[in-house]
């Protein structure tokens, strides 16, 4: 679009106002109140994409100062690249413009036209100009601009240009490189569910790379409002690759342009070297399908032809699309930034793998916390992101919402009066729609529209982390269980013993037996600690015999298993039963007596790991732990091996082994349809389990 | 109470070594401890021809130490068993309230609510047949009041015995009857009156007063206080036993004030190992009947859920279980209504006393001369 030449004079500088003015309500404008949450979020958006870009740790800094009337001072300060003085009329003062509007893969992406609608509303409600102060690394001082924006032209007019040395007001350092908005603006600050503290919050817990500092001031310079949320990752986010399209999402225009442009000679080149997934055995059957000769030159191909390979497209098996063009937040990630944004007791989360809607690769995380300082009896907070922007209104009309309501919570253990609707209790449940092409239900870009496999790719999530805190629920009840009879036996009992001892004059009876009487049954205790000098985390599981028969298990321990996670110590060996879970058989355990099993794993920080899931494999319950489901187990098993396997094809360009990865991929479906089911959250049984 | 009944303090002593004896015993068995007593409920009172009165059953309860609550319990009854026979050899009292509080230092025995203490109390009673005066255990809660023509003796603090009118030489409020009604503290001397009328409200016991309805009617007016205490039932049952007076019962017309009355006729259920001396055998409830909202058309109130849940229970407890207790309820649960005593004045201050007493009085049912 930004190629077409714009018409010229007045026409123009009517279209730009009046464009302006007509779709302010999805250019996110429509009222006081949004207007300055949607100038934080194009700067804070950009900011986070630019630094990402660069691969650099984000420091954003947003400051709000109320002046007088309906007037608002925005500060927007990052630590990113900065812009070069030759381009930053072309960033602010461009409506339209985005090296990002045709590539294929998972960005921010633009909320209405970006900053430009900033500088844009600055100067239509206040008349004033948008300074930015730039600095790039490249150059000795940075470059101060005030901007406005040509309507007549639709460009930037610069004044007051200047270089200086920009010292950081806060850390008195200078600054290497970075951006900084200072914009004035018809708008109000309020708090709340929508407001520039919410939204920031948000952006906080998708972005746990980026350090990012609110502080909101009255008339009168007093703070009304302040938010600070420091990173908790040094990761940052993927990089992400572009994608050719896939053929399941194309439309018949679109093929017919790439058709009318193609160089390729051959109608198969064509196929396989513009559209991801398609594989040469592919391309043939899709041209048989076709009735087309494999030879056919594309540039000649006539429209009822590229309709009938259009139509051949969804006849033929094909690869899914290539999925690191997506970038997940990933569970620890996302554990961690719930964690520090919101006081919980319990965190919950799933990273999905990557499925394909109408050939467009998306990804589902879902995070939930449970507990510490929510309201029990108020509606769960809902925190919902598309490609890692939160998404702060329409609720209620959002996909990702009505994934929530249509879950049966009250099975996790959370009430939802009624059966139906947004469940409640002390939790808070994020949603994470990552993919190529979300699609919104309007301009506004603030509800996900509805979508079959979108929509149960959601419940899946939901049900595994719902698992997660119901397991979390039983085994906190257990636990609560278990230390009431072991104060029991070990406080009260013997208090009573001695007590009665001493005031009938008589001897103290011999209290095993009665400790086996009360408790009769074995029990299960785990203990996750930190190890500050090995940076070590260390677990201990302890398993007790208060029965009057010898017990022998094997004990099997869910461990965060991945990427630089490791087992450092483990004296007892045991050996690996699958991916993340290990086991550990032990000696036969006599009437009273007690073994412990301990290990250390690295490559967790402090607090990443807080929750142990124990199993066990033997005859008679333990308090504590879950009977392990082979059957599940040795499913889980088959799917690892074909993971590899299709890993291993996918990384192979040979085509005989792309077809052997397409029929691992077909059986792989075929598990995971089961398999879905087997997520750890479920390796128990579905009944029998509790108490 | 009767010398005869109390305790000496070995007995005491021994009878509270018996529940530490059960728990360890068991112990030494290899069992966990327990503590067998009986259960306090509806469905284990049955009344004891002998004593005229309802008494605990043979259900028992054994409170076994499987889980934490039930093993404080014990561990509870043994320290308040050691501070029972600390009081006994020091020669000491103190009431529930204090024991409560002193329980802040047996550790993981300590009582979390005062509730707590005073149920312990009341188990320990039951379990060795002692009475918490035996205990040296006091109740804070206050005594009734009486006014009428009937005269006591109680000792006062110096140890002298004070003789005391309850027409002349008491104010408005009347005699104030202390926790303690036992012969040795209080004695029944000397009376002109035909019957005692138990009054429930505070409210209708003072217009009475005013009215001067106990010279007219020639009988002692006693002040409940709500739920009587046990040294107000144990007087009543005095005044009945050692004067031959009849007890007139009168209180409001809901569910609770029918248990109040039951409590005095009969017996608490809470306190049903000691109904032989609580209760007044042959008292009779005078009103507000249920008939008596329709007959004198009395304002009434709804019955809320839980008075409708109370009548419910007391259709099934054994002490209301004669035609006419039957009959009042239904009537009660079909009108749906309840009734306060004071609403009788709709029909004037003067209308309790000149019209609806007597004629409750003459009644035929009730057959006292007026």
């Amino acid at each position: 679009m930004s190629e077409e030449k714009p018409p010229t004079g007045k026409q123009k500088q009517i279209a730009i106002s009046e464009f302006f003015e007509k779709n302010k309500h999805f250019l996110g404008f429509d009222s006081l109140q949004r207007s300055i949450i949607t100038a934080v979020k194009e700067s804070v958006d950009n900011s986070l994409d630019a630094c990402e870009e660069e691969r650099i740790l984000p420091d954003i800094r947003v400051e709000i100062n109320r002046l007088k009337d309906d007037r608002i001072e925005l500060i927007s300060q990052d630590n990113g690249p900065g812009i070069p003085r030759g381009s930053i009329e072309h960033v602010f003062g461009k409506f339209l413009l985005g090296s990002r509007f045709h590539a294929i893969r998972q960005t921010r992406g633009q909320q209405g036209i970006g900053i430009t609608g900033v500088v844009m509303y600055s100067q239509l409600t206040t008349g004033s100009k948008t300074t930015v102060v730039s600095k790039v690394i490249e150059e000795s001082s940075a470059v101060r601009v005030d901007l406005g924006i040509d309507t007549r032209k639709n460009k930037a007019i610069k004044s007051g240009e200047n270089r200086e040395v920009w010292v950081d007001e806060v850390t008195g350092e200078e600054v290497r490189h970075g951006l900084k908005i200072r914009t004035e603006m018809k708008a109000k600050y309020q708090r709340g569910r929508q407001s520039v503290y919410q939204y920031l919050r948000m952006t906080s817990i998708v972005n746990p790379h980026a350090s990012i500092s609110l502080t909101v001031k009255d008339r009168d310079g007093g703070v009304i409002e302040e938010g600070d949320w420091p990173r908790t990752t040094d990761r940052l986010p993927r990089v992400v690759e572009e994608i050719k399209p896939h053929p399941h999402g194309i439309h018949l225009g679109t093929l017919q342009r790439m058709l009318r442009e193609s160089e390729e000679r051959k109608m198969t080149s064509f196929l396989r070297h513009n559209f991801s997934g398609v594989s040469m055995r592919a391309a043939r059957e899709i041209l048989k399908k076709a009735g087309l000769e494999e030879s056919r030159q594309p540039r000649r191909i006539r429209a009822e032809e590229a309709q009938a390979v259009l139509d051949s497209f969804q006849k033929v098996k094909l690869l899914n699309p290539p999925t690191d063009c997506l970038s997940p937040i990933e569970d620890l990630l996302i554990k961690k930034g719930l964690s520090k944004a919101i006081d919980s007791r319990f965190a919950s989360t799933v990273t999905r793998d990557t499925r394909v809607t109408q050939g467009n690769p998306f990804q589902i995380e879902v995070g939930l916390v449970f507990g510490g300082d929510m309201p029990a009896d108020s509606p769960i907070e809902i925190l919902r992101f598309a490609n890692r922007v939160p998404l702060m209104y329409q609720q209620g009309g959002c996909l990702l919402t009505k994934a929530i309501e249509s879950v049966d919570w009250k099975r996790y253990g959370l009430d939802q009066p009624g059966g139906k609707g947004v469940p409640k209790g002390p939790a808070a449940v994020l949603i994470h729609l990552a993919s190529t092409n979300v699609q919104f239900t309007s301009e506004a870009k603030e509800a996900v529209a509805s979508n079959e496999e979108v929509i149960d790719e959601i419940r899946r999530a939901l049900l595994e982390v719902g698992r997660g805190l119901r397991n979390h629920l039983k085994k906190s009840s257990q636990r609560k269980k278990a230390r009431e009879k072991f104060e029991l036996i070990n406080v009260i009992l013997p208090e009573i013993s001695q007590k009665s001892s001493q005031l009938l004059g008589r001897e103290e009876p011999d209290l095993a037996p009665v400790i086996t009487q009360i408790m009769n049954a074995v029990f299960c205790e785990e203990a996750l600690g930190w190890n500050v000098d090995g940076k070590l985390t260390t677990c201990d599981i302890t398993v007790f015999n208060y029965t009057a028969r010898a017990r022998a298990y094997t004990i099997l321990a869910k461990w965060p298993e991945g990427d630089g996670v490791e087992m450092v110590y483990n004296p007892l060996g045991g050996r690996k039963e699958t991916h993340g879970l290990w086991a550990w058989r032990l000696d036969t355990l006599d009437p009273g007596s007690s073994a412990v099993i301990s290990f250390s794993v690295s490559g967790l920080g402090k607090g990443d790991w807080v929750d142990m899931e124990i199993f066990f494999r033997g005859n008679g319950d333990i308090i504590g732990a879950t009977k392990i489901d082979e059957n599940l187990l040795g499913e889980m098993r088959k799917k690892e091996a074909l993971d590899a396997a299709v890993e291993e094809a996918r990384g192979s360009e040979d085509d005989a082994m792309v077809g052997l990865a397409e029929r691992a991929g077909e059986s792989s479906d075929e598990v995971s349809e089961g398999a879905v089911e087997t997520d750890w959250g479920s390796i128990a049984p579905e009944s029998g389990v509790d108490e | 109470m009767s010398n005869s009944r109390q305790k000496s303090k070995e007995e005491v002593i021994e009878a509270l070594h018996n529940v530490a004896s059960e728990m360890h015993d068991k112990m030494s068995k290899g069992t966990p401890p327990t503590m067998t007593l009986p259960v306090r409920s509806k469905s284990n009172i049955g009344f004891d021809q002998k004593l005229g009165v309802y008494k605990y059953g043979k259900k028992r309860t054994v409170r076994d130490a499987k889980s934490l609550g039930s093993a404080r319990q014990l561990l509870r009854s043994l320290h308040v068993t050691e501070f029972i026979e600390e009081m006994i050899n020091s020669g000491k009292s103190s009431t529930l309230r204090e024991m409560y509080y002193i329980s802040e230092a047996w550790g993981n025995g300590k009582f979390h609510s005062q509730n707590e203490s005073n149920n312990l109390a009341e188990d320990l009673e039951i379990v060795t047949k002692c009475l918490r005066e035996d205990f040296r255990l006091r109740p804070e809660e206050d005594g009734a009041r009486i006014i009428g023509n009937v005269t006591f003796e109680e000792r006062n603090r110096r140890g002298d015995w004070m003789r005391i009118n309850c027409r002349d030489d008491v104010g408005d409020s009347g005699y104030g009857v202390p926790y303690n009604v036992e012969s040795e503290k209080l004695r029944l001397i000397e009376e002109d009156v035909d019957f005692v009328m138990a009054i429930e409200t505070g409210g209708m016991f003072d217009r009475l007063v005013e009215n001067g309805f106990d010279e007219e009617a020639r009988c002692a007016l006693v002040h409940l206080k709500g739920q009587p205490a046990r040294s107000t039932r144990r007087i009543m049952r005095r005044m009945s036993d050692e004067w031959k007076k009849p007890i007139v019962v009168f209180a409001d017309c809901d569910p609770w004030s029918f248990r109040i009355y039951a409590s005095i006729a009969y017996g608490a259920i809470k306190t049903a190992h000691i109904s032989e001396y609580l209760a007044s055998k042959g008292a009779i409830y005078l009103g507000i009947t249920a008939d008596d909202i329709l007959a004198y058309d009395l304002p009434s109130d709804d019955l809320s859920k839980q008075d409708l849940g109370a009548l419910e229970a007391e259709l099934s407890d054994p002490r209301f279980s004669t035609g006419w207790w039957q009959q009042q309820i239904d009537l009660m649960k079909e009108m749906g209504k309840k009734a306060e005593q004071q609403s009788l004045a709709k029909y004037g201050l003067d209308f309790v006393t000149d019209t609806y007493l007597p004629e409750k009085l003459a009644h035929p049912d009730v057959g006292l001369p007026y």
